[in-house]
């Protein structure tokens, strides 16, 4: 690994197993005799490195495989060929509101959340950070998540999310939740976890949040990296895909 | 059989502090979900065996006057194979149910059946201690001999996780089996000695009895106590070769199909 990368990808494809069309019960795997899974390559020869502090935006359409390679970097994916090398803790954010239960308070859910990511709750401080940033009363947190509005709910997810200590921050477009004041307060987070000298992985659909949170960037489509260069020049590549 | 212990050796990453507090939580939140929100709570997982029992003793007591004490024979298979059934019906869609936490969290997925059945054996011990408090109405005779039900319970639990374990993952890729599991239940219910004795299956159709292994662990189960006598070793080995065998075959299916979960749910 070169001296002061953080994550180091060489070469890397990912396939999956797909589903064929029409086939997903027993019934069609004998009356149709087709294979019921062939393996769709999703990821082709994916080369890039990411240094220390630096914040790496990721563009592309709907479908280019932007998910997945933040899967594969998390560790949630395993690659069939190449080599990838990371050098840090993740603090990944693929899905707001994974693993929130309605039927659980929003406290209970502070408390399952944080077991599951694997923060020690003997950390205060945590708790304390989480319900400070979502700006829920005390109230609010008691009753179930089930009768909180759908941003009350984003606010709870995401305020969750970034409290974790990690070097390595993914976060997979997430922001379009949750009011206009919320939206500015995340992004100012996001910000400030940059200013730490962490590194970031961010994804989004908006060339603006890139450029204004990361230096460089990936431009991604069909499964390849065609473009890789400053936030802001492929942030007007990204404009002319369209 | 190395072959199988190495594969089990590559799932079983339960080797640090952060997988046993992920799995306390995860299997805390299973009992607190199950019964939230309804009157009676846990009180629920024991009245289903107990409508049975009723059934039973008005059906089929009579008819089976060869049994001594037919209220405790019937409840000690009950007790059992509810246990059973309900393990596998909770735990057949627990990957698919956690699709969200899978695709964004690396939680190894072998934790979500494992915290469904810790959530199901603590249900277990609870019906177990009342059904044990009812029975002494019904002539049960308390003895020490009652704590072997203890490697009972586990060498049943290990069997259990061995079928989840199968049943689960292939659930993820075909819908089927999940179908499929629900029909068949019934079937295999009357096919385990749990309301009749033993003694009424014609001996040319014993076999299809001996191959069913849930009718070993209600054996064993059953000879703690309802005969007073106790388990005999050839049981105990049979019960532990069917249960480490089950672990085995359903640890193998589930490393081969764990890597393609997150593309599939």
């Amino acid at each position: 690994m070169k001296q002061g990368n953080i994550i180091e990808f060489e070469n890397v494809s990912v396939s999956f197993w797909q589903n064929n069309m029409g086939i997903n019960s027993i019934k069609d795997l004998i009356t149709k005799r087709k294979k019921p899974f062939s393996n769709k390559t999703i990821l082709h020869d994916i080369t890039f490195a990411v240094q220390e502090g630096e914040s790496m935006g990721i563009l592309g359409r709907n479908g280019s495989g932007k998910s997945t390679l933040l899967r594969t970097i998390a560790g949630l994916i395993k690659p069939q060929t190449g080599r990838i090398e990371i050098n840090g803790t993740f603090a990944p954010i693929l899905a707001i509101g994974a693993g929130l239960e309605l039927e659980l308070s929003g406290y209970e859910n502070i408390s399952l959340l944080l077991s599951l990511y694997g923060t020690s709750k003997k950390n205060s401080n945590a708790l304390q950070e989480i319900i400070e940033f979502s700006e829920l009363s005390e109230e609010v947190l008691k009753m179930p998540a089930k009768r909180y509005s759908s941003g009350m709910l984003a606010r709870l997810a995401f305020s969750i999310s970034i409290a974790r200590e990690a070097d390595i921050h993914i976060i997979d477009e997430v922001l379009a939740v949750g009011d206009q004041g919320f939206q500015a307060k995340c992004m100012e987070k996001i910000y400030n976890i940059k200013k730490q000298g962490k590194t970031i992985l961010f994804v989004s659909h908006f060339p603006d949040d890139v450029a204004k949170i990361c230096d460089t960037a990936l431009l991604m489509d069909n499964g390849h990296i065609i473009h890789s260069d400053t936030a802001k020049e492929i942030g007007d590549k990204y404009r002319h895909l369209f | 059989m190395l072959y199988f212990y190495s594969k089990l050796q590559s799932i079983n990453k339960i080797h640090n502090v952060q997988n046993i507090t992920r799995i306390y939580a995860l299997s805390k939140r299973n009992i607190i979900l199950r019964y939230k929100n309804s009157l009676i709570g846990f009180f629920w997982g024991f009245f289903k065996p107990l409508l049975f029992l009723l059934i039973f003793i008005v059906i089929f007591s009579a008819q089976f006057p060869s049994i001594n004490n037919y209220i405790l024979y019937a409840t000690s298979g009950l007790i059992f194979w509810f246990f059973f059934s309900n393990v596998t019906n909770q735990s057949i869609g627990s990957i698919i149910g956690s699709a969200g936490l899978i695709k964004s969290l690396n939680i190894p997925a072998i934790q979500f059946p494992l915290s469904e059945i810790i959530g199901e054996l603590f249900n277990f011990v609870l019906t177990l201690i009342v059904f044990l408090i009812i029975m002494y109405w019904f002539g049960i005779s308390y003895s020490l001999n009652m704590l072997l039900i203890i490697p009972c319970t586990l060498l049943f639990g290990i069997f259990c996780f061995g079928v989840i374990l199968a049943l689960s993952s292939l659930n993820v890729f075909f819908r089927d089996v999940g179908i499929l599991w629900a029909t068949i239940q019934p079937a295999l219910f009357y096919l385990t000695p749990i309301a009749y004795p033993e003694s009424m299956i014609p001996p040319h159709y014993k076999i299809i009895i001996k191959c069913n292994p849930i009718y070993y662990f209600i054996k064993l189960g059953r000879s703690i106590f309802h005969d007073s006598v106790g388990p005999s070793l050839a049981l105990w080995m049979h019960c532990a070769i069917i249960a480490l065998v089950t672990l085995s075959i359903g640890a193998f299916i589930f490393s081969k199909l764990k890597n393609q979960f997150i593309s599939t749910i």
